[in-house]
């Protein structure tokens, strides 16, 4: 192999094996808040660990869809989404600040600040 | 290294057909289910046919084959909004080929492919970002580039072994 073609694969194995440590060592969150902005603005902040009934509530973003928001007790999710691609819906539920639901189309993002420990909370 | 350029209609033929076999793989890809709850993480198997093109017919007809395919998938797929992304994630890492090409020689085509993957996620990221006109969607980046890795590696690898035997038929 050419030196050229050893340093690429070293960068490649450094920033891959960087990147999985960080997702499966980076520290748990005490995060709790979840932010809702469409196109940038905020819209809704939500204390999930106040929350002691489960609600739901309609967002109409700038792309003239809309997302019904389910909220859970320490969990939210888009239940619903009047988008072609459901990208957001089956994302599931969030409870952690891990990745945030994103929908494209509507320019909807949710996040919860503070920080996350496992994937098991995305994939819900 | 690359055979000398085809002309007329020989070349718009395989351009064509080139075009042709991305924009089915990539259409037949988009019918399956998502393979992870992590949105944008999935193999791209057309890149297959850019990695193709931009080693054997050079950068000039990868770009041509890869903006036809971005478009008409677009189309065909009925999510025009996916186009920015794609487009972006697409361009991106056409521009990292073009640096890798002079970098790596046809037998470690399986190289280049990762390292655009990953840079064909970070397009997507960025773009996401300026449209959602947030940062916050980088906090998939972790995920997307271990995934563009092992995404590029297995189209790097399919795009290798395509040309391996492709040779062997001639020009």
């Amino acid at each position: 192999m050419s030196r050229n073609a050893k340093l690429i694969l070293l960068l490649l194995v450094l920033v891959g094996a960087a990147c999985a440590a960080f997702v499966l060592l980076r520290p748990a969150g005490e995060g709790t808040v979840a932010r809702i902005t469409l196109d940038g603005k905020l819209v809704e902040e939500i204390d999930l660990s106040a929350v002691t009934e489960p609600y739901t509530f309609t967002v109409e973003g700038p792309g003239g869809f809309t997302n019904t928001i389910e909220v859970e007790p320490g969990r939210i999710r888009v239940r619903e989404a009047g988008c072609p691609d459901q990208v957001c819906v089956n994302q599931g539920y969030i409870s952690d600040g891990t990745v945030p639901i994103v929908c494209l189309p509507n320019k909807l993002v949710i996040e919860i600040t503070g920080g996350g420990d496992s994937l098991d909370a995305a994939t819900g | 290294m690359t055979p000398p350029p085809a002309k007329g209609a020989r070349r718009l033929t395989r351009l064509a057909l080139l075009t042709a076999i991305a924009l089915t793989i990539f259409l037949v890809e988009a019918q399956l289910p998502p393979l992870t709850a992590v949105p944008g993480i999935k193999l791209g198997l057309a890149n297959i046919v850019t990695v193709y093109a931009m080693f054997t017919l050079g950068p000039g007809d990868a770009l041509l084959i890869l903006c036809a395919r971005v478009f008409l998938g677009a189309v065909f797929s009925g999510q025009m909004m996916t186009l920015i992304y794609s487009a972006a994630g697409g361009l991106l890492s056409w521009c990292v080929l073009l640096l890798l090409r002079r970098l790596l020689t046809r037998e470690q085509i399986w190289l280049c492919s990762p390292v655009a993957g990953v840079f064909h996620n970070l397009g997507q990221l960025l773009a996401a970002a300026g449209v959602m006109k947030t940062w916050a969607v980088l906090a998939y980046l972790p995920y997307l580039v271990p995934a563009g890795i092992l995404a590029g590696l297995f189209t790097g690898l399919c795009a290798q072994f395509l040309m391996a035997r492709l040779d062997k038929l001639g020009p």
